[in-house]
């Protein structure tokens, strides 16, 4: 079949990242079920698992996108997630007793970071709103861990969570029509 | 970027009258005030300006015309408004982001040949000016909490050079991600849709009406009518509904649920897209030898893929489906510009396929009573039945869930799309200028193959889009509708190679 050709020749489809994906896919199934294997059979402490975590947080963060609504700031929430996730395991499973100040810490790094650049680029990033305050949620939830065993508390972790809660309020208090905007739009359940 | 901006103004007042240069500076004094955009944008817009000014100027049209064609007026407030506006999606757009996975979305792309080659300066500000007539055009997908939805936007649209494949996923690393492409190659202007904003109905008004805003920047002088929208006026009410909701009937939930089809031979392309090929025929001809057979196009049509699988399914020992969509517009003349179409599988067991007439008549059957008004609105109630359902389950368990499920109750129970969107109509005035319409959908995962057919006058371009590179199907199709007397003239792409 000879048409006549009314399409541009493109150049050839760079299918490296595809390819990359793809091994990577194999190489991670195979490196968690060997670790797995090798934790169960020499018993101790449960290392397999933090491995298996973080070979999961590279497949999710560097090849699978999110394919709705990807930016900056909602790949840096995923990222501080996985971080703190990853912490908490270390913690629980090789040495513990540290993830509870660190983590605040970590997370209000984050939080800053996002509200800095929110902040400096306002009009632009209007839209991404919701991705911080999502982050600002987070954040939050080391607030009772870091005042569970009150009055012994942990004071770093509390400092910054309270931190973290001050910089999520002042988000509320300037934003609100903005945060209001976005519930409505985010927690709508019927089709218009 | 101010000093940009003035040495352009300089540009196009050098060798001018003082007059000149004033008038100059109004309009863009004026321009100003449409814009609130961030600084690209902006600049991205006093560029699409400055080129048309230069255009207009190289072609010896006066500033007056040049002022009225090009008037900021035309832009809206749509750069000037920041306010975001959120759509639902409608029943049929809900699953197309649902059932996304890496490297693949619903696209499909409408493309008109004109008679002369693309000027893009024009192009770009016809895009600029018609698209705050079609918000939900503008607008992103984004994440609820149980659906996704539509959010507008004011990002400034560029309009590119074709140059790759066709209906390649839009990237979502891009600056500013959107739902919409427009691409223009030679005499070609093809808009390419992300399926979940609007249909090929819906899509095809937004391309009538960008090409009436191109033709009017020419300077060419039409009504607005057949669809082609003035993109001055307000959108209408009626354009935004999903129409879904009003669907009558009973649902029967077991017709939702289809037999599993059979697939072309073949293995499927890494990269989407292998081919795409225009069988263009004439309109007339091809609707007699459709009623030889005692069929509608569409019918005969369908019979033609059915044999064509026949002899390019190696073990055809089973059902093939066709799905064939279904304009619901026709119903009851709605103006909407969301998905409003739905399906129906024209389908037959390919060891039984001996006769093309008893096919055709068999289609033609089967055509008229799942094609029907009734049967399409149960089916609009089963969708509308299955989304009320999920409503409140959260959409990080539906996706996942989805991703795996809709394979099953989508493109595995249709062996191929047929698509036609029928005969296109343009005003009176503009009918001169065009040459043919194409369609091209995108086939999903496992599908081998779909098919789209558009008409404009004399001219019905059917098309095949592959998704493999056996050729066995195609040549079938070929000789098939060769055998029945239609004069065919064929156009398309290379074979894309990995």
């Amino acid at each position: 079949m000879n048409p006549k050709i009314t399409y541009p020749i493109p150049e050839r489809q760079n299918t490296f990242y595809r390819s990359l994906r793809n091994i990577a896919r194999i190489v991670f199934l195979c490196a968690s079920a060997i670790c797995l294997l090798i934790n169960f059979l020499v018993k101790g402490k449960m290392w397999s698992l933090i491995v298996v975590w973080s070979l999961f947080s590279v497949w999710k963060l560097v090849f699978s996108l999110r394919l709705v609504e990807f930016s900056i700031f909602s790949h840096v929430i995923r990222i501080s997630f996985y971080v703190a996730v990853l912490l908490l395991l270390i913690d629980h499973f090789l040495a513990r007793g540290w993830a509870q100040t660190v983590i605040p810490i970590v997370l209000f790094a984050f939080l800053l970071l996002m509200f800095i650049i929110f902040y400096a680029t306002y009009d632009r990033r209007a839209r991404h709103l919701s991705s911080i305050m999502l982050l600002g949620l987070l954040c939050l939830t080391s607030i009772p861990y870091s005042i569970h065993s009150w009055p012994i508390t942990n004071w770093i972790a509390f400092a910054f969570s309270t931190a973290s809660f001050v910089l999520f309020l002042i988000m509320i208090i300037a934003n609100r029509k903005d945060i209001l905007y976005e519930l409505k739009a985010r927690l709508g359940t019927k089709q218009s | 970027m101010k000093q940009k901006q003035n040495l352009h103004l300089q540009k196009l007042k050098s060798g001018r009258s003082e007059a000149y240069g004033l008038r100059i500076d109004d309009f863009f004094n004026d321009l100003e005030k449409h814009l609130d955009l961030p600084p690209y944008g902006k600049n991205l817009i006093y560029q699409h300006f400055f080129q048309a000014f230069e255009y207009y100027q190289d072609h010896q049209v006066s500033l007056g015309e040049i002022c009225e064609r090009i008037a900021p007026e035309h832009l809206g407030s749509f750069y000037s408004d920041n306010q975001r506006k959120s759509y639902s999606l409608d029943n049929a757009a809900i699953v197309y982001p649902l059932g996304m996975k890496f490297g693949q979305m619903p696209m499909f792309r409408l493309s008109v040949e004109l008679k002369e080659r693309v000027e893009p300066i024009l192009l770009q500000l016809a895009l600029d000016f018609t698209i705050k007539r079609f918000p939900t055009f503008s607008a992103i997908i984004k994440n609820g909490f149980f659906w996704h939805y539509l959010e507008t936007t004011n990002h400034v649209l560029q309009i590119e050079e074709e140059k790759d494949i066709p209906c390649k996923p839009i990237s979502i690393l891009l600056r500013s991600y959107r739902s919409l492409r427009v691409l223009y190659y030679k005499k070609r202007i093809s808009i390419e849709f992300f399926h979940s904003i609007t249909d090929g109905s819906g899509g095809m008004v937004f391309l009538k009406t960008l090409l009436g805003e191109y033709f009017r920047l020419q300077g060419k002088l039409f009504s607005y009518c057949c669809d082609v929208k003035d993109p001055d006026e307000e959108p209408l009410e009626g354009e935004l509904v999903n129409e879904f909701r009003n669907a009558q009937g009973k649902g029967d939930l077991s017709k939702f649920v289809d037999k599993k089809s059979l697939q072309l031979d073949g293995k499927l392309s890494k990269i989407g897209v292998t081919r795409i090929l225009h069988l263009i025929m004439d309109s007339d001809e091809l609707k007699t030898v459709s009623r030889s057979y005692n069929g509608t196009v569409t019918a005969y049509l369908c019979a033609i893929l059915l044999l064509a699988a026949k002899k390019s399914i190696l073990k055809n020992n089973g059902i093939f489906n066709i799905q064939v969509p279904v304009n619901m517009r026709k119903f009851n003349h709605s103006v909407t510009l969301r998905n409003y179409s739905m399906y129906f599988n024209a389908c037959a067991n390919l060891s039984d396929i001996s006769d093309k007439k008893q096919l055709v008549e068999q289609i033609a059957v089967q055509i008229k009573e799942k094609g029907d008004e009734t049967h399409m609105n149960q089916m609009m109630k089963i969708t509308g039945k299955v989304i009320d359902s999920l409503a409140y389950i959260p959409l990080f368990i539906k996706v996942p869930v989805m991703q795996v499920v809709y394979g099953y109750l989508s493109n595995s129970i249709i062996g191929c799309t047929l698509s036609n969107l029928g005969i296109i109509e343009l005003p009176e005035q503009l009918q001169d200028e065009i040459d043919s319409f194409q369609f091209v959908l995108m086939p999903g995962i496992p599908n081998r193959v779909t098919s789209s057919m558009v008409t404009y006058g004399k001219k019905a371009v059917f098309t095949l889009i592959k998704n493999c590179h056996e050729t066995v199907f195609e040549e079938e199709v070929y000789r098939l509708l060769s055998e029945d007397g239609l004069s065919i003239q064929m156009e398309g792409s290379v074979e894309y190679e990995s």
